[in-house]
């Protein structure tokens, strides 16, 4: 459950205040699937910045899960990114020098709990994504696919109840990109809030997206 | 608010830090030498101020000399009998000894004239004049010399006898009888024991005088009042207590290590502003990792807590490299250009064994030094890097 | 003025607390006045980082002053080996004027520190950041003492004369002693050990009753007497010598370093007792801490005691 309110956004461009977002009003309920469409620039990244706590908004109220993002202190937050919110990142933003495991633990490393449960954990998750077999592998090595796996296997590893995709499909071709539209598809049905801003065609005519909104110089267009 | 270490984030951080070998490698490198350095010049201040206390404790209890318009002169032999009347003294030698320099090989060799019916001052020269027969010494003008003297006077022909000259510009023949060496090298090293008759014509002095006189106190309580009833008695006199003896060598060697600290802190200082510039230049890799890390559930406090053991295991192990290092060069290698620093001996001192003494005090003096500080070069840079924004990844 | 490499490192740690302390205090002072929890301005937004690093920094300077408290005395103590009269750390401090003051200061800014951090973790612990208007306006407070230490112990090591003759502590901790210390000795001891086990008596009952004001006050005095009671009483016995008097002596190796074993007990626990207490009143937060401080407590009565009766038990008289 996701629900903003008149949330404005701006920035310092030199002496000039940029405006990224508008008085954005928007309210996603748990288990929906929303689209956020828009070109580069339009404010798409900075909502969900903003929904995951990255950063804070100039004015408005944000809340994610009952409690208001926007005014936790940061260790909070960070705490709430960590349990609730999965990322899926364009370019995947693997940690390259990390082994695929490693990659999907680190979320968990600030809980400090015994390896072996993290571990457990972990591969869970990349079974679930089919990659535990590259587990030992430096991210660098695999392939962009099976980056792509890691990238989700880390974003589910806390089984989070919201996942968030940044231009999800920016750098893949197109059986990648229907590979990982089937696996967001699966975590729609397994009942996970998805937000995922795109301009990739793609997302537009799927069955299992609820609401396309679209966002146009940090406005939103109904 | 309790500690509870988190091997995962250490584990994090050491790789973190591989990852960045030669930034990494460059600061560890120099660390390591800075306590190499450091601990290399305490623990050889240390082993010689031990040394030395070994042999503070053969010195006499009290040293009396005579100094005539603030010169050190020489102690007429009637106030010998004088002093034995004081209550408390319980042995009075005169001492006759002194420096002769030996002008081939530039060093001083110190002479010190025995006699063979009186009791010896030191153990050393008690366990001499019972290995040797001095009276043999004096009727065939023999020498005992000590193992650095006999090298040298090799190295000039003399192996079997020495010609000494004379303050009247006359030769002295003298046979050398024995070479002794001992477990105290650097007291005896440069050593030449001789009857006391030949000492006087060696030094040109007069035979009813003695260079100093040392006094045998019965209990060691009563020093301070007997130095005083002799300075009463001779106001001339000048008692130096094995007590001054150390308290001023401990001044010279904290005062030398001091100095030296003094100038080790000013490298320190350049090298950590070179740290600081280091780690608060971020690669955008960096900003981009710390980004991503932020995104997935890292607060601020996490990535200070990794930037914090980073530094604390990189100093850590240069701390032990470091001391490693030093142990080795100090006692293994027996710290060859160093040690001179702090002894202005003739050349033939120095060639003593540096005698092992690694206390915990040191190493914790050690510590403080090096691994605080070098986190607190690093304080403020983790603390920017921990706040940067993370919507830099999201771009 | 003696430069031991000792006193170089102390005084180096020292100029550093000082750059931060200056920096902690700068950013604490703009914090105290500016901070708005509800604001979202940019203002805040730095303020909120610049909170991270005044907290870093006092943690820093916290957990390197705990050892580095150690490290002073034991210094002292080295020391006295140099100084002539001077047989433990006491007769070294006492060779400057203000050196107990010295000590006493390092020993409160431990608490004050500590104290903070104790406020720290439980603002950190709420959602809300309850407490950090009010942690940096303390911060402000208790930065003077700080620098006030950090300018006293510089003044020390300077004005410390290794030619000079100090007492030790024979003299300082007796009845002859010209200095207040002496007065201690006018009163029976007998009152001042009946204090001592009063006070410690009056912090286990004000824990069963679980009043906040009482467990303050019991503890701080339960300090206070504990030391006196420490010179006046207790020390003889560990010593095993009538008139031997010293709460530095204790450190020493002689005495199996049994006094660091004793004042880490008596300060953890008052420290426990005090500092818990005082974040229960402000935060009507369950009491966490007294229970640690009860047992800290405890266990220093207990052993302390133990000396006296083992004494009198092996031979049959007191001291």
């Amino acid at each position: 459950m996701i629900v903003l309110h008149e949330v404005c956004k701006q920035f310092m461009q030199g002496d000039e205040e940029a405006h990224a977002l508008k008085k954005v009003s928007l309210e996603i309920k748990k288990g929906e699937c929303v689209v956020l469409k828009g070109s580069s620039g339009s404010g798409k990244s900075t909502l969900l910045s903003l929904i995951a706590g990255l950063m804070q908004p100039s004015s408005g109220t944000i809340s994610v899960e009952g409690k208001e993002i926007s005014k936790l202190p940061e260790s909070f937050s960070a705490q709430l990114r960590r349990e609730k919110i999965g990322f899926i990142f364009q370019k995947f933003h693997l940690i390259p020098y990390l082994s695929a495991l490693e990659n999907v633990i680190a979320p968990l490393i600030p809980e400090n709990l015994p390896v072996r449960i993290l571990e457990e954990k972990a591969k869970i998750a990349m079974e679930q994504c089919g990659i535990a077999h590259k587990a030992k592998m430096r991210v660098n090595r695999l392939s962009g696919g099976e980056q792509q796996r890691v990238a989700i296997a880390r974003a589910l590893v806390n089984n989070p109840s919201i996942i968030l995709a940044d231009e999800p499909t920016a750098n893949l071709d197109e059986t990648l990109s229907r590979e990982l539209i089937a696996s967001l598809e699966a975590l729609k049905h397994s009942g996970v809030t998805l937000l995922i801003a795109t301009h990739d065609p793609l997302f537009f005519e799927l069955p299992f997206v609820d609401r396309i909104i679209e966002i146009k110089n940090g406005e939103m267009i109904l | 608010m309790f500690f509870k270490p988190n091997f995962l984030l250490l584990d994090y951080a050491i790789r973190s830090l591989m990852r960045r070998f030669g930034k990494s490698f460059f600061i560890f490198f120099i660390l390591s030498l800075l306590i190499f350095v450091l601990a290399s010049v305490l623990m050889i201040a240390d082993a010689i101020k031990l040394e030395l206390n070994t042999t503070l404790k053969t010195l006499p209890q009290i040293t009396l000399q005579r100094f005539i318009a603030g010169k050190q002169s020489d102690v007429p032999l009637e106030r010998v009998e004088a002093l034995l009347d004081i209550e408390g003294i319980s042995a009075v030698t005169p001492r006759v000894w002194g420096y002769y320099y030996f002008k081939p090989a530039g060093v001083n060799f110190s002479i010190v004239g025995i006699d063979a019916y009186e009791e010896q001052y030191s153990a050393t020269l008690s366990t001499l004049t019972q290995r040797f027969d001095i009276k043999l010494l004096e009727k065939e003008n023999g020498m005992i010399i000590g193992e650095g003297v006999q090298k040298i006077l090799s190295e000039n022909y003399y192996t079997e006898f020495f010609n000494f000259i004379t303050s009247e510009g006359k030769w002295q023949r003298v046979h050398i009888a024995g070479v002794f060496h001992s477990d105290l090298a650097l007291e005896s090293n440069d050593l030449i024991i001789l009857p006391k008759k030949l000492a006087y014509a060696i030094f040109g002095m007069d035979k009813s005088k003695a260079t100093d006189i040392i006094v045998k106190v019965a209990n060691v309580k009563e020093i301070p009042t007997i130095v005083q009833k002799i300075n009463e008695r001779y106001p001339d006199m000048r008692a130096i207590t094995q007590d001054d003896i150390r308290v001023s060598y401990q001044n010279i060697f904290d005062y030398k290590s001091g100095f030296f600290l003094a100038l080790f802190s000013i490298c320190a200082f350049a090298f950590f502003i070179i740290i600081y510039d280091k780690t608060s230049g971020l690669s955008s890799e960096e900003k981009k990792e710390i980004g991503i890390l932020k995104a997935i559930g890292w607060s601020s406090d996490d990535i200070l807590k990794e930037k914090f053991y980073e530094s604390f295991t990189l100093s850590l192990s240069a701390f032990f490299v470091g001391i490693t290092c030093s142990l080795f060069y100090v006692y293994a290698l027996q710290a060859s250009f160093l040690r001179n620093l702090f002894m202005g001996y003739s050349a033939l001192k120095p060639s003593f064994a540096l005698p092992f003494s690694v206390d915990v005090s040191m190493l914790i003096l050690l510590f403080l030094l090096s691994v605080p500080i070098y986190i607190a070069a690093t304080l403020i840079p983790a603390w920017r890097a921990s706040t940067l924004d993370a919507d830099e990844v999201m771009r | 003025m003696s430069l031991t490499p000792e006193i170089i490192a102390l005084l180096t740690l020292d100029t550093i607390f000082l750059f931060f302390g200056v920096i902690a205090f700068f950013l604490s002072f703009r914090l105290a006045l500016y901070w708005n929890n509800d604001a979202s301005t940019p203002l805040q937004y730095s303020l909120t980082k610049q909170s991270y690093l005044v907290a870093t920094i006092i943690k820093y300077i916290f957990m390197l002053k705990l050892p580095l408290f150690l490290f002073f005395i034991y210094t002292c103590d080295k020391l006295s080996n140099i100084i002539a009269g001077a047989m433990c750390a006491s007769g070294v401090v006492n060779s400057v004027d203000f050196g107990l003051y010295l000590t006493l200061f390092k020993l409160f800014n431990l608490y004050l520190f500590g104290f903070w951090l104790l406020l720290h973790y439980a603002d950190m612990r709420c959602e809300k950041l309850p407490y950090t208007r009010l942690k940096f306006i303390l911060f402000v407070a208790f930065s003077f003492p700080l620098f006030v230490e950090i300018g006293l112990e510089i003044a020390f090591f300077v004005s410390l004369n290794i030619s000079k003759i100090v007492s030790c502590c024979g003299t300082l901790f007796s009845a002859a002693s010209s200095s207040y210390i002496s007065l201690l000795f006018v009163v029976d001891e007998l009152l001042w050990v009946g204090l001592f086990y009063g006070f410690f008596a009056m912090s286990l009952l004000a824990f069963w009753l679980k009043h906040n004001v009482l467990i303050l006050f019991s503890n701080a005095m339960f300090l206070i007497f504990a030391i006196i009671a420490l010179i006046v009483f207790f020390s003889p016995y560990v010593y095993e010598l009538p008139t031997h008097r010293c709460p530095f002596c204790l450190l020493q190796k002689d005495y199996y370093y049994v006094g660091y074993l004793l004042y880490t007990l008596l300060f953890l626990g008052t420290f426990y007792g005090m500092g818990g207490a005082m974040l229960s009143l402000i935060s009507k937060e369950k009491m966490r801490f007294s229970k640690l401080s009860v047992g800290f407590n405890t266990l220093y009565v207990v052993i302390i005691s133990l000396y006296p009766i083992v004494y009198f038990i092996r031979n049959g008289v007191w001291l």
